[in-house]
């Protein structure tokens, strides 16, 4: 069985009607990393005996003829800042290498009861801060499409990884486009659902009020069953809302625009976009006008200006705040000190990379007397202004289409000279996470070049089923991306 | 040169929840292993998220509410931050700008005076770990390593932040003894301070000639209220010394240290922390609302300030022994079944503050422990009232009650008092008996010798012991005249 030409859906129909085994499904993935991602370095830790377990779980419920859920015997890969109990979890830090996590996030715990089996931990911008997983302690992810580019970040392992055609399906974390962003890199498709979907817990934080679990597929349909499997209330996380979500594999297979207004974003300057990818959305608004949805345009002026600036002042204090549990003292990297205090120093110096060493330091500084007034509190007040804005605009449009990308798949190294204009690569992403909004990257074929070309679509809060409807519509067109084959990625 | 004293006081109360403030785990945490008490929430592993303990906030909102205090609805938490070994975050969950409860007042009595002391507001927040220094005597100094004990991290403590409205040490006495009795009242706390239940920091500064506040000392680790009382005295004697001798005073935390009696510097204020306060975003606000809050109120037991006034009113007693009565919600509660079961108010009191008090206190025991039901100690008082029992007697029959676990009933008979007062005739048997075993006495009366009426008074001594108190000495004087007369 060729299984890197599968679905999610299809491999658990196939594990359903007894066509092939959980286990071999699994033994496959693992067969298929072991073999070729020494060349991506896409898993950073494979899962092997979880694995096993836990598909074998699996084919004995099929033999037992229960119940099995919707991704029974799907093999996928978490981003390695999701805690899996008893399996080692870093961030890809030096801080949280060897640590083994005592519980499984709730993401974790939601796809297995969905019947997913997990088969690897995927690499990443060292504790999610990066968009081109360059910064990890496991060294960089290559980008499957291209080995002389990056896979983007900070979910670039898990991309990377369904890119390759390793898993159907990845999990991933995104802050400020960390999900789309590395799909649209690497040529899956991305989402970041809308804030207070999916439970956070056991995902090792960023920024609080942006983090959202996000799914990284090959294509639409996979991606509602997903949704289905994560999008659920939880008491361990209060900022996950307990409204009762829709069905999203529904809203998917009944895709349509009639009716619809969708919404295209001017008052950009496309010249500084790569042509391809102005291309690229201008093609998925042709391809919704020809599905019936009436076209309109509009502009975000406050969000376009300040959401890059305002999304790394929330986001920095955040993470000064989230990642000031790492002391050395109960977990993590320890260094000795002759007291407290230098033992924190040491530790923290020598466990934290650089890259996150300078966000921590700005954004302990934005929280400091002083500039917490002039800087932060500022800042909230125009993520309140980019919130406004968009409940604005959905008044009039049921989507949003613009780029998510101004540039393709970055050559490597590129953004080490200059990271300023890797932050300033996260104005089309960081906007959906200020306002909560949920946010597909949806792939549009390639460039000559074989380099993925891709469009943005947001929707208002909890739209994500609607968001979902419109992403197929689109998919059903262009067609989903195909991905590398082992053959041309060896 | 006179100064005015000025004490603010800030109040940890621990809250009375089977879990801790932000996780499932247990508070029940003296005497357990160190790190026992313990889970991936409140060690702050990675990954985990803080959740409300919805009971938490149904104490603070009642503790409020008792003080007075304006609820705020959509009150929210923030990170306090600061690296220490005992704060796993490296931040604290507290409240900061948006305190659950606002305002409010308490009103005290100090030094035979009423007094309302206002407050800025009561906030919840979480408890930091322990540090365990393996010296002989416990402190950090001389330790090679520490240890740390998380059990107590994460546990539930509402702050109450006075205004500095106190003007003596007494007055913060009362203030900190008044706040105890709500808490216990509305069963939020335990109140205690030797287990670290009621933490007090008190804010001492003596006022200027031009009424102006002068520099202001903090106190610390003061367990006890008699150390706290001990240490405004020391504090406020130190502090008008320095001002007297022409001296400053810094802005200062000064550690009070019990056995020597003095407060010692422990560090200055002059480089104030910055603790970079941050809203919590893992934690969503807290609701509550109007009828949440109503919901609670109409839930509320009668208050102990109302209380004492409806007895010193309803039972016609002394301020001060309904303050007595009151200061348990127990005790009130005893005394009033006491009433109900045929005491008179009055006597109930007595009875309460001189037998019951003494009983409990020669036996360590609180009055929830004490083994007499109130409606059986009640009809021994109201037996009593009635004249069918001495006093002495009714003594003796509570001391068989205690004792020996009896019923009244059985207790009235082991005594041999179950026949109640000795009437006429059985008075008059007794008298028959004591004149046979005193036939001197007898013919010097009956000879008209016994002019001071001194023997007579021997006689009826005499009788007054053999009943053992059960007849009553005006008419045992009567029959015992009649019967001399005969
Ligand atoms: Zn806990």
């Amino acid at each position: 069985m060729d299984f890197q030409k599968l679905s999610a859906r299809e491999i658990a129909a196939g594990v359903k009607a007894g066509k092939f085994t959980a286990v071999e499904a699994a033994r496959d993935a693992i067969e298929r990393i072991k073999k070729y991602d020494k060349k991506y370095n896409s898993i950073v830790t494979l899962c092997e005996e979880r694995a096993m377990a836990e598909a074998e779980a699996i084919d004995a419920a099929v033999a037992r003829g229960e119940e099995t859920g919707p991704l029974a015997g799907v093999p996928y890969a978490v981003k390695d800042n999701f805690c899996t109990q008893a399996i080692e979890t870093t961030c890809g830090s030096k801080m949280l290498k060897g640590w083994l996590p005592p519980y499984d996030a709730t993401a974790v715990k939601n796809m297995k009861e969905a019947g997913a089996v997990l088969v690897g931990k995927a690499n990443m911008d060292e504790f999610a801060m990066g968009s081109t997983t360059e910064s990890s302690v496991f060294g960089p992810t290559l980008n499957p499409r291209d080995t002389g580019r990056v896979p983007g970040g900070s979910s670039g392992g898990s991309a990377a990884a369904v890119a390759a055609g390793f898993v159907p399906i990845a999990l991933g974390s995104d802050t400020g486009g960390s999900v789309r962003q590395p799909a649209a890199f690497c040529g899956v498709q991305g989402m970041k659902p809308s804030y207070g979907q999916i439970s956070r817990y056991g995902i090792v934080a960023y920024a609080s009020s942006l983090d959202q679990v996000g799914g990284l597929t090959k294509n639409i349909a996979d991606m509602a069953l997903v949704m289905e499997a994560l999008a659920k209330p939880d008491d361990n996380d209060t900022t996950c809302d307990a409204y009762e979500r829709p069905s999203f594999t529904a809203a998917v297979s009944g895709a349509s625009l009639a009716g619809k207004k969708i919404a295209v974003l001017t008052g950009y300057d496309r010249d500084s976009i790569d042509k391809p990818l102005v291309e690229a959305a201008d093609r998925a608004v042709e391809i919704c006008r020809a599905a019936g949805a009436e076209i309109i345009e509009a502009s975000l002026p406050v969000t376009m200006e300040h959401t890059v600036a305002c999304y790394y002042m929330v986001a920095l204090g955040d993470a000064s705040s989230k990642l000031a549990c790492y002391d050395g003292m109960r977990y993590g990297h320890h260094e000795d000190g002759k007291n407290l205090s230098e033992m924190y120093k040491r530790s923290r110096m020598e466990g934290f990379g650089e890259e996150v060493r300078r966000r921590i330091l700005v954004g302990t500084c934005i929280l400091t007397r002083g500039y917490y007034e002039n800087y932060f509190v500022p800042a909230t007040k125009v993520r309140q202004l980019i919130s406004n804005e968009f409940k604005e605009l959905f008044k009039k449009a049921d989507a949003l289409i613009c780029p998510i990308v101004p540039a393709l798949a970055y050559k490597r190294g590129l953004v080490e000279e200059d990271p300023v204009r890797m932050y300033l690569g996260d104005v089309f992403t960081t906007m959906a996470n200020l306002a909560g909004l949920p946010s597909v990257s949806i792939n549009l074929g390639f460039t000559p070049e074989g380099l993925p070309t891709c469009v943005q679509m947001l929707a208002p809060r909890f739209g994500d089923a609607e968001l979902l409807s419109c992403a197929a519509v689109i998919e059903n067109a262009a067609g989903a991306p195909e991905p590398v084959t082992e053959k041309e990625g060896c | 040169m006179s100064r005015n004293v000025v004490i603010g006081l800030e109040i940890h109360l621990q809250l009375k929840t089977k879990t801790k403030l932000f996780c499932g785990c247990s508070t029940d945490y003296i005497g357990a292993t160190p790190n026992t008490n313990v889970c991936p929430i409140c060690l702050a592993v990675p990954g985990s998220l803080p959740v409300i303990n919805d009971h938490a906030v149904d104490l603070a909102v009642k503790m409020g509410l008792g003080l007075h205090c304006d609820i705020k609805d959509k009150t929210r938490f923030h990170r306090k931050h600061y690296f220490y070994a005992d704060l796993p975050k490296a931040y604290q969950i507290t409240q900061y700008e948006h305190a659950i409860a606002q305002g409010g007042y308490l009103d005290i009595v100090a030094d035979g005076k009423e007094k309302r002391v206002h407050l800025d507001h009561l906030h919840l927040e979480e408890d930091a770990g322990k540090l365990v220094h393996p010296t002989s005597d416990g402190r950090l100094s001389g330790a090679a390593y520490s240890l740390v004990d998380y059990n107590r991290g994460g546990m539930p403590l509402s702050e109450i932040v006075s205004m500095p409205d106190m003007n003596s040490p007494a007055e913060a006495i009362a203030y900190i003894t008044q706040i105890r009795q709500l808490a216990r009242y509305l069963e939020v706390s335990d109140g205690e301070m030797e287990s670290g239940s009621l933490r007090v920091d008190v804010n001492v500064s003596l006022s200027n000639a031009d009424g102006s506040l002068g520099t202001r000392v903090e106190l610390k680790n003061i367990n006890s209220l008699k150390s706290i009382e001990r240490a405004l005295e020391y504090e406020i004697a130190r502090q008008n010394r320095v001002l007297d001798e022409g001296g400053q005073l810094v802005q200062e935390t000064r550690l009070w240290d019990d056995a020597a009696g003095v407060t010692r510097s422990m560090r200055s204020k002059e480089g104030a922390r910055d603790y970079r306060y941050y809203a919590e975003m893992d934690l969503a606000p807290i609701d509550a609302k109007p009828d949440y809050v109503e919901k609670i109120r109409a839930a509320m037991p009668e208050m102990p300030w109302d209380k004492r006034a409806r007895f010193t009113e309803q039972y016609g007693i002394s301020f001060e022994e309904s303050q007595q009565l009151t200061e348990q919600r127990e005790t009130a509660d005893y005394f009033e079944a006491l009433v109900a079961s045929g005491a008179p108010a009055v006597k109930a009191a007595n009875w309460m503050r001189m037998e019951v008090q003494r009983i409990l206190r020669d036996a360590g025991m609180e009055i929830t422990d004490f083994p007499v039901a109130a409606k059986e100690l009640g009809s021994l008082i109201a037996k009593v009232e009635s004249r069918d029992l001495s006093n002495t007697q009714a003594k003796d029959v509570l001391g068989a009650m205690y004792d020996g676990g009896l019923s009244l009933d059985a207790a009235l008979k082991k005594c041999g008092a179950a026949g109640g007062r000795l009437t006429a005739e059985a008075l008059c048997a007794v008298i028959s008996k004591i004149f046979a075993e005193q036939p001197g006495a007898v013919e010097t009366i009956k000879n008209g010798a016994d002019k001071k009426g001194a023997k007579q008074k021997f006689l009826q001594g005499l009788v007054m012991r053999e009943t053992r108190g059960s007849a009553d000495p005006t008419e045992v004087a009567k029959t015992l005249a009649e019967m001399l007369a005969k």
